[in-house]
């Protein structure tokens, strides 16, 4: 600890170039990169920074074989800048937890939203699941969440709102309550309010090796563009996808939404 | 004199000790108090005409209430975190609408920054806070506070920038180019450069600001 010189800093921690954390947390809201060659940042997310250190805009230039190698959408590439440089940068996102990840050789998947900033020995690709961002390599990256971040193994079950993301490929699949909305009562009970809904009948549910990561709040963050995907048959979230041209049918139906009720009717 | 203290991370306890004991508050974040206290707006900063005038003309405005009495009075905002900052006759700079509470004793006026300001929206000034006693800083999370020497210089993202102390001159640094106006920016494209000796205070959020746009 090095205690403050002079009046300032009235027995607050003062951080200076060097007593800075390498590759650590500041506090639970600030994260220090140490910085020397690149990084990728989200925009916006530089708070202070020692040193000589300048940030590019992802386009063409003289980064673009960086960018190439590291970004496999090009489509999503503008809201990134390349930091460039050596010194001390802080990173941090609206007041938001903010925790470093480290990658051997593996991959992890995560909100679109919630990713800040990656090293470039990390290749950053869009999921199959729409809204999320795939990390492979070796490397460290640092993510935001609304509150703390939670590790759980599955088998789980998981609110929507409450994932961050999910490192080894468990299978992430919807789970429905059925035995709760069940029926003629059920439908009409989802599908207006009535005789109320617990807000809890839908989750994701994983299975199989990895860890899940949950934050421990349902406010979820912004989703940030992850970029389009080809307009082709078979892609999820790719628009008119499917090979009968129903746009709609990918994606899972709601108990009680008009569709159900007629075939709960028999219509 | 009236003291300071964090009764939790996001509130502000001060103690009053009657007499001709008083503090300036932010215009309406008492959140309780003990004793006997008395809340008085005070237009223009407390300042006078004169404060009220530049305030109005500058645009920082500092809507602020003087607090009198004895007894114990909260403070908060916003769920914003406080930190607390002593000035023995050193000057304190500070955004406005980051300063929670000030020592009856301290003087607060309005200075030019340059051109800093222009990049966030709220005008070229700043709030100066002078004198003895305790201040309250408020911000978007707990403040980092960063040490600039002369050999470590420090830029600041315009929107994170919460105050500065010490003998520091600061300068306007842009990156903007043409590809900024090509829309391929790089969203740090305005930075304030902090050289000399001093401490700056800045908070793990960015305010809205016109420089995070390009």
């Amino acid at each position: 600890m090095s205690q403050p010189q002079g009046a300032a800093g009235d027995g607050y921690r003062v951080y200076d170039a060097t007593t800075l954390p390498a590759n650590d947390n500041v506090n639970p809201y600030a994260f220090s990169v140490e910085l020397d060659g690149q990084w990728f940042l989200q925009k916006g997310k530089m708070i202070a920074y020692y040193g000589q250190i300048d940030f590019h805009g992802i386009g063409h230039g003289p980064l673009d074989r960086l960018v190439a190698s590291s970004f496999h959408s090009p489509l999503h590439a503008s809201d990134w800048v390349v930091a460039q440089g050596r010194g001390k940068l802080l990173l941090a996102d609206r007041a938001f937890d903010v925790n470093s990840y480290d990658l051997q050789d593996g991959n992890l998947t995560v909100r679109s939203g919630n990713l800040l900033a990656f090293e470039p020995s990390l290749s950053l690709k869009q999921s199959i699941v729409p809204g999320f961002l795939t990390l492979i390599g070796t490397g460290s990256f640092v993510a935001a969440s609304n509150g703390e971040v939670h590790f759980v193994q599955p088998p789980v079950r998981v609110d929507p709102q409450a994932l961050v993301g999910w490192a080894d490929c468990p299978s992430p699949c919807h789970h429905y309550d059925h035995q709760y909305l069940k029926g003629v009562m059920g439908g009409l009970r989802a599908m207006t309010g009535m005789g109320g809904t617990s807000g809890e009948e839908h989750q994701f549910e994983f299975v199989g090796e990895g860890t899940v990561l949950i934050q421990s709040s349902e406010v979820v963050m912004a989703e940030r563009d992850a970029g389009a995907v080809p307009q082709q048959a078979g892609v999820p979230g790719g628009g008119q996808g499917g090979q009968g041209g129903h746009g709609g049918q990918q994606r899972p139906q709601l108990p009680g939404q008009f569709g159900s009720l007629q075939r709960r009717f028999g219509l | 004199m009236a003291q300071f203290r964090l009764e939790s991370s996001k509130v502000l306890a001060v103690t009053l000790g009657g007499g001709g004991d008083a503090v300036k508050a932010k215009n309406g974040s008492m959140v309780a108090y003990d004793g006997e206290m008395a809340f008085k707006k005070m237009s223009g900063g407390g300042e006078g005409m004169r404060g009220m005038v530049t305030r109005r003309l500058t645009g920082e405005q500092l809507t602020v209430m003087e607090v009198k009495g004895q007894g114990t009075c909260y403070f908060a905002d916003r769920a914003a975190d406080i930190s607390l900052v002593s000035l023995n006759g050193e000057k304190l700079h500070v955004e406005a609408s980051n300063l929670l509470c000030t020592d009856g004793g301290l003087r607060t006026g309005t200075s030019f920054t340059g051109l800093r300001g222009a990049s966030q929206g709220n005008g070229l000034f700043t709030t100066s806070v002078e004198g003895t006693g305790q201040a309250a800083l408020m911000s978007d999370g707990p403040a980092v506070l960063l040490r600039v020497t002369s050999q470590t210089p420090l830029q600041v993202d315009p929107g994170a920038y919460v105050a500065h102390q010490g003998n520091l001159r600061q300068s306007f640094q842009t990156g903007v180019n043409f590809r900024t106006l090509m829309g391929e920016g790089s969203g740090e494209a305005f930075q304030i450069r902090f050289e000399g000796e001093g401490v700056v205070y800045v908070q793990p959020s960015e305010r809205n600001t016109l420089g995070g746009e390009v």
